[in-house]
């Protein structure tokens, strides 16, 4: 059964007078503990998708499932509960609070997921500590590397244990080596955690020796299942 | 996210930008102090002012009437226009009743009005006009009977001497002016001197006794306790003039201070020259009573309003009350009991209305610059919004609820008006105290006054004022925090 499933979502962008089909009838699944890259050259929608499934975006028409059940009828709340506990995400611009070091931006989401005191910072550390972290807790983003910045936020992404890790463009802004160590992470998180991924990228070899399954997009459509 | 989640958040956005937080914040400190001093200036001025009539006794006091010989004589003819009359012998400011008085002020009454919960005691007022010798001086004087003991604030201040010492003795106790007019060098000199009330032998000569009952008319003509119109007399037939010796125990200080509201009247007895206990007054006042109301005795006689040898009751009485919060249960037991009744206090609920007024339009003037603050905030908030907006879209990205984020605009925006407030009421405190300072230093010393509090600041002030930055701070916060809730966090993530 798939865990993650999109059917025929469109999604218009209104520019003036003229509107842009930014997805055109992306139909998907995505079952569950599978790792899977979406790959498309930019402008591809690949990402609208993603934010889509991720609970940030509303598709024009067509619905996203998340265990059978669909996203649309979802209250604003209700939404947001689904961000915050059922999916998290990672940018390629890693999109940490630069006034938090590491343990306060992933203890903001813990915090979002209602943990206090010690028990947050202690969960924190053991998160940051997972991704290989341990060392660099009380630095802020600026003080860190670029990778070094998406793990802490794979460790906010897996604050609230969710089932689905959204990645955009994670190793975007990683040299290869880095890139590589990345997904490596990300594989062995998964398979520890039974993770579900569905990872967005441009790159073609880095999505074939990662993921067990490649989805090709084109100008807003699917072209491949892989 | 709890509450103490939110709070340290606010905080840590406020620290952020600590300069724009701190200029915010002056805004609101700025706002609040007026509040404050403006409004406790207004309370001041109203605190002063009633502490005043306080001192003076006007608050807890009530005068009662009763029915009046003339209004007795009169009975059979001229019921049905019920007009107050004026009572022929009453003297001193001219109080009215609120209602016509249908029952007697007797002796029995009096008993019966000092049982009402809430009196602490009861004095009939007697004023009389007498022709008084002392120090070989014969002066025609206003004088009154006094209780003993006496808790009136009348009989507190003596320049010598004290207070009449029992209520049978044939004691009096005189004004300081009263000492200058006999030709007393000094106050004290007169403590111990005797003074004669005069009077014709029971037979009375009309023609001297018509004078006193004359003057008694014009009561006002002593409103502050001190004779306006002298009647110096050198008339002095002693031989067949009856006389009624006290000794004098007591100098009254009655001099008009320094300072705002001082002097005028104390309580609502009646002022006079002259006090002697109540019972010697009433005694001397029926005795020789003048023919005016001898016309008015027979007359009540007659018209059966007055019974046999019965004694017509007193004009009226002052009662003194325990708590000026019973007055007006007094006031109404009074009205029951069937006897006319004033207090100041219908006075004071007109100025109090007045201070009213005057304290809202300062509330108002502080409440205009704290409206300026407001803007400030708002202000302050989309500014911050406009950097944060990133941010804010990474907190709904990672699951915040609107509620959430809303909640965090407002608390930052409480803790800019809860510390505002906070510093402007203790800003405000700060310039009340040195406009006291100031107002103590360069007017009053100079005049020689002592120091005066122009400003009451009550808890209720400082707290009520704090109260209002933080609610007009998150009212300033409503549109920014609703803004800040309706990013669209897909737009806010792209944003650089």
């Amino acid at each position: 059964m798939s865990l993650l499933e999109s059917r025929e979502v469109s999604k218009l962008y209104q520019m003036g007078s003229t509107s842009v089909t930014a997805l055109d009838n992306v139909s998907l699944k995505v079952n569950e503990g599978e790792f899977v890259a979406i790959q498309g050259t930019s402008g591809s929608g690949k990402s609208t998708l993603l934010n889509i499934v991720g609970g940030l975006d509303h598709p024009t028409s067509g619905e996203v499932f998340f265990n059978a059940r669909p996203l649309g009828p979802f209250s604003k709340r209700e939404m947001a509960r689904y961000r915050r506990y059922s999916v998290g995400m990672i940018f390629q611009n890693f999109n940490l609070i630069p006034t938090m070091n590491a343990q306060e931006n992933v203890g903001l989401a813990l915090a979002f997921g209602g943990l206090r005191g010690t028990q947050r910072n202690n969960k924190a550390s053991e998160l940051l500590n997972r991704v290989g972290l341990a060392d660099r807790l009380t630095h802020r983003p600026g003080e860190l590397s670029g990778g070094e910045q998406q793990r802490v936020a794979i460790a906010r992404a897996l604050a609230n244990n969710p089932k689905v890790l959204l990645a955009d463009e994670p190793t975007g802004n990683l040299d290869s080596t880095r890139a590589h160590e990345l997904l490596e992470l990300l594989r062995r998180m998964a398979s520890s955690d039974a993770l579900t991924i569905l990872m967005v990228t441009h790159d073609r070899e880095l999505a074939t020796s990662f993921a067990d399954r490649i989805i090709q997009m084109k100008d807003g459509a699917v072209v491949d299942e892989g | 996210m709890n509450f103490f989640d939110i709070l340290q958040l606010a905080f840590r956005n406020l620290r952020q930008a600590k300069l724009r937080a701190l200029l915010t914040t002056m805004g609101v400190v700025v706002g609040v102090a007026v509040i404050v001093t403006m409004v406790s200036f207004g309370l001041g001025l109203q605190q002063n002012m009633l502490a005043r009539f306080g001192a003076l006794d006007l608050f807890n006091e009530i005068t009662v009437f009763g029915r009046s010989l003339t209004n007795l004589a009169t009975a059979g003819f001229d019921r049905q226009t019920g007009r107050t009359n004026e009572g022929g012998e009453r003297r001193g400011p001219r109080l009215k009743p609120d209602k016509n008085p249908t029952r007697i002020l007797d002796d029995a009454a009096i008993a019966e009005i000092a049982k009402i919960p809430g009196v602490a005691y009861i004095q009939p007022t007697i004023s009389l006009y007498v022709y008084t010798r002392a120090n070989g001086h014969v002066r025609f004087e206003p004088a009154a009977g006094a209780s003993v003991p006496n808790g009136s604030s009348r009989f507190k201040t003596f320049l010598a001497g004290g207070m009449i010492s029992s209520a049978d003795a044939d004691e009096a106790v005189v004004t300081d002016s009263f000492t200058e007019d006999f030709g007393f060098e000094n106050p004290a000199d007169a403590v111990g001197q005797t003074i004669e009330f005069l009077a014709p032998p029971t037979n009375t000569n009309e023609k001297s006794k018509s004078e006193p009952s004359q003057a008694a008319e014009e009561g006002p003509a002593n409103f502050f306790g001190i004779p306006l119109d002298e009647q110096d007399t050198t008339d002095a037939s002693q031989t067949d003039l009856v006389a009624r010796t006290f000794r004098i125990v007591g100098v009254l200080d009655l001099h008009l201070k320094d300072g705002p509201g001082q002097g005028g009247m104390v309580g609502l007895l009646p002022g006079a020259a002259i006090y002697v206990p109540v019972r010697a007054a009433r005694q001397w006042a029926l005795e020789h009573r003048g023919p005016m109301s001898q016309v008015a005795l027979a007359l009540a006689r007659q018209s059966g309003s007055l019974n046999g040898s019965e004694a017509e009751g007193y004009d009226a009485a002052v009662i003194r009350v325990s708590d000026p919060v019973a007055l007006t249960d007094v006031r109404k037991r009074l009205t029951d009991l069937g006897f006319g009744s004033f207090s100041i206090v219908d006075q004071i609920e007109q100025i109090k209305t007045v201070f009213l007024i005057i304290d809202s339009a300062l509330g108002l003037l502080g409440g205009i610059s704290l409206l300026v603050a407001s803007f400030g905030i708002a202000n302050t908030m989309i500014m911050s919004i406009l950097e944060r907006t990133r941010e804010i879209g990474i907190m709904k990205a990672i699951g915040a609820e609107d509620r959430e984020i809303k909640l965090i605009f407002f608390f930052e925006a409480a803790v800019i008006g809860a510390c505002g407030g906070v510093i402007g009421v203790l800003a405000g405190w700060g310039m009340t105290a040195l406009a006291n300072r100031l107002a103590y230093r360069f007017i009053l010393k100079p005049q020689g006054a002592s120091f005066i509090d122009f400003f009451s600041l009550p808890p209720w002030l400082s707290a009520s004022a704090i109260a209002f930055a933080l609610v007009v701070s998150i009212l300033a916060a409503l549109y920014p925090a609703a803004r800040a809730a309706r990013i669209d966090p897909v737009r806010a993530l792209r944003h650089d």
